[in-house]
């Protein structure tokens, strides 16, 4: 019971600081949403179009264009403005439909549309690709329309509106598509991406600068005053560490609540989902006990803590797929405690697991958190003493 | 010396003492942008492997394969083949390949037929640019051939008698569509994950002083540093001078230590030294306009870090340097454009990828001057309490 109390003089305080709900709420919830709406289109390339006057054909050429599934198409008023936005990598590649286009094909001329991609670059290159079949859907009626009149027969107005029809109701080669493999590696796109790797990040580091509760209990002297009270070492370390668990715990079911009601996130086997995010907290809050044995000052720890934090979380693949990263930086990624983490929620989340699936996950997490209470309960009895 | 001069050196030499300053400054983005420059070195481009099952080996699938091995295309992808399409759906199991094409026999017979086979891609959905590349290529291919399909077609269908088919058909397979897609080269480079997040985390990181300042500054109140400053006698100005240089020399130095830092040991690109040196030199003046802002709004220390912590994180949110602004929703770039740091990281892009000089910088830099006015402004007409206080 002495513990709770203690437990619960340390939340009391973290409520009452407005800075530091700030950083455990608000925050999190801010950068979930932020990276939701931006972490999209692994699965798609963004095109500009630049119309310098084609006509007819251009205009078709571009709805075609919209329509690709694969691709999402941006406007942009000059060669000049689209090369600055592939530059940036606000679109993957530009294709520029030039200024009498139509009239140049409907007269049998060939026509060059320039596409916007360095030939060393395999993303512009990959874009490009994928804009090329939508361009020759479209000029296999030009074809067919030119070669049926050279042939003799009808105009080309008329034989493009054939060509048309035709194209409709030909059987045609196509490209059939099968997938050979279903089991996701990643997170879904959106949300249900940034929601849990975001938990994952902001109960660590919030843990690692929560240490700062610790560096200022050891500078005002309250061990020494607990320890006249008189409490125990192993009362005044658990109740420090029931304290940190139960903060995470507050922060973590507050962002999981607020994904699924406002974010939409469905996060997956709820049994399995608590124990995740229970044995999270655990780890979290060791690492904050150990950030408040380690560092000496609040600023250290203020300082330090968000980095590494960082710095972990990106190892550990929470602000970008670990399946992304060269397979080295994948293994070493799974010394930090979040790439297990998220592989739970992967597992979760991306491909329907349960509690007996991540279990290796959890199992490992248990041991992180093992070794880092051990550790903070060796230093907090040192610092006590 | 002048005392402006005193007060900033002092502050400097309290801040280089304190171990934390330096980690933030200079160690902690140094440490993301290693993380960042390791994890995708070799990974950063689009390239993948492709799995290819011939069961075809006539002349259609060896034009088929050739596409899939063109100068633009071998960038993108490399093909290795396979036995089978059992196989080829193992190895993307396995993740030795990340999609397949399967070319089945009797294609090139049946192309001149009413009823062709068709090639299949085999994807994953860890992959899925992969499997849609490789549709877009062969697709590619395809569209010939239907093209040629089509115009036979359609010239039977205007007209053309009926017996002149198979001679149609030999003319249309000299056709080539006549809409050609051709690269046009940028002259710019690529942008890369090191080139832009070197810059975000110096920045992110050099915000930081905008909280650090504000809160000494209150720390120096509560002991009543500012008073015995004042007595020494040191006109506020001075104070409030001593106090911007410091954080001014703080920010650039960190900054330029890291710019210059990332580029030796992480090949990071920032761009031409002039221009670069111009933003740097911008977004410090912002950070001390900011700096002032939050003194200016604050009363307490308490509230000094709470102001500067929500708004250091809400510029860096806003301005791209968690995420990649170019990529963001349109919404998420307007916004950034709001800040100083979102102009900052502007210029970081352009002058990264495409080059130039301090022309390119001159807007991004005209604006982050501009913001530090109108904040500047602010600060002075709400903080004359804080320092006469």
């Amino acid at each position: 019971m002495t513990a709770v109390a203690v437990a619960v003089a340390s939340l009391r305080r973290v409520v009452r600081d407005r800075t530091a709900l700030f950083f455990m709420i608000a925050l999190p919830l801010v950068v979930i949403l932020i990276i939701g709406a931006t972490v999209r289109g692994f699965s798609t390339f963004r095109v500009g179009v630049v119309d310098e006057g084609a006509g007819r054909t251009g205009t078709e050429l571009v709805a075609a264009l919209q329509a690709a599934p694969d691709l999402r198409v941006r406007h942009y008023p000059s060669v000049g403005a689209a090369s600055r936005a592939v530059a940036r990598g606000e679109v993957s590649t530009a294709v520029v439909l030039p200024r009498g286009m139509d009239t140049d094909l409907r007269a049998g001329r060939t026509v060059a549309v320039p596409v916007l991609a360095e030939r060393a670059n395999s993303t512009q290159q990959a874009a490009a690709a994928a804009v090329a079949p939508v361009l020759a859907a479209q000029g296999a009626r030009i074809q067919a329309a030119l070669f049926a009149t050279s042939a003799g027969a009808g105009s080309v107005d008329q034989n493009l509106e054939r060509a048309g029809r035709l194209q409709a109701t030909l059987t045609q080669v196509t490209v059939a598509s099968r997938t050979a493999e279903s089991r996701a590696q990643t997170l879904p796109e959106g949300f249900s991406y940034s929601a849990p790797t975001m938990l994952v990040l902001f109960v660590f580091l919030n843990a690692l600068t929560g240490g700062t509760l610790i560096i200022e209990n050891r500078r005002l002297g309250m061990y020494e005053r607990m320890r006249a009270a008189p409490l125990g070492p192993a009362t005044i370390i658990a109740g420090e560490a029931l304290g940190f668990v139960v903060i995470a715990l507050v922060q973590s079911v507050i962002i999981v609540a607020t994904g699924a009601v406002v974010f939409g996130v469905s996060w997956g086997n709820w049994p399995a989902a608590v124990a995740l995010i229970v044995t999270w907290a655990v780890v979290g809050a060791g690492a904050g006990m150990v950030s408040g044995t380690v560092f000496r000052t609040p600023e250290q720890a203020t300082a330090i803590g968000p980095a590494l934090g960082m710095a972990l979380a990106m190892l550990g693949g929470c602000m970008w797929p670990l399946s992304i990263v060269n397979s080295v930086m994948r293994q070493v990624g799974h010394a930090a405690p979040q790439a297990w983490a998220v592989d739970a929620w992967t597992a979760l989340l991306a491909r329907g697991g349960t509690l007996g699936t991540i279990l290796p996950q959890l199992a490992v997490l248990a041991g992180f958190a093992a070794v880092l209470l051990t550790l903070a309960t060796l230093r907090m009895n040192r610092v006590i003493r | 010396m002048p005392p402006a001069l005193v007060v900033a050196g002092k502050d400097l030499r309290q801040r280089l003492r304190d171990r934390s300053a330096i980690v933030i400054g200079v160690v902690a983005p140094l440490v993301i942008a290693a993380v960042m420059s390791l994890a995708f070195k070799g990974a950063e481009q689009f390239h993948f492997s492709l799995g290819v099952v011939d069961a075809d080996h006539g002349p259609v699938a060896a034009g088929m394969i050739r596409s899939l091995q063109s100068p633009g295309v071998r960038s993108v992808l490399d093909v290795r083949a396979e036995p089978s399409a059992a196989a080829a759906s193992a190895a993307i199991r396995s993740r030795r390949i990340q999609a397949a094409l399967v070319i089945p026999a009797g294609l090139s017979a049946s192309v001149g037929g009413a009823r062709p086979v068709s090639p299949t891609v085999l994807t994953s959905v860890n992959n899925a640019l992969a499997g849609s590349v490789t549709e877009s290529i062969v697709g590619s291919f395809v569209a010939q051939l239907n093209a040629d399909r089509l115009s036979v077609a359609t010239a039977l269908a205007a007209g053309a008698p009926p017996g002149a088919a198979a001679r149609l058909q030999a003319e249309a397979a000299r056709l080539t569509i006549p809409e050609q897609l051709v690269d046009r080269p940028l002259g710019a480079r690529p942008i890369r994950v090191i080139s832009y997040y070197s810059p975000a985390m110096a920045i992110f990181f050099v915000l930081f002083l905008i909280s650090y300042t504000s809160r000494s500054f209150f720390v120096d109140r509560s002991q009543g540093m500012v008073e015995r400053m004042r007595a020494a006698p040191i006109r506020p100005l001075d104070i409030l001078v001593g106090k911007a240089l410091s954080v001014f020399v703080f920010g650039l130095v960190s900054l330029v230590v890291v710019a210059g830092l990332t580029t030796v040991l992480f090949g990071a690109y920032w761009g031409s030294p002039l221009a670069v040196g111009a933003v740097c030199v911008a977004m410090t003046i912002s950070i001390v306009c900011l700096t002032g802002l939050v003194i200016a709004l604050a009363r307490t220390q308490r509230q000094a870090e709470g102001i500067a912590g929500a708004l250091v994180f809400a510029l860096a949110l806003l301005g791209g340097n968690f995420v990649f602004v170019s990529a963001s929703p349109d919404i998420m770039r307007t916004l950034s454009l709001f800040t100083p740091n979102g102009w900052a990281m502007r210029a970081f892009t352009d002058l990264s990828t495409g080059g130039g000089g301090l022309g390119t910088a001159a807007l991004p830099v005209a604006a982050i001057l501009g913001f530090s006015a109108v904040v500047a402004v602010i600060a002075g007409l709400l903080g004359r309490r804080a320092v006469t206080a």
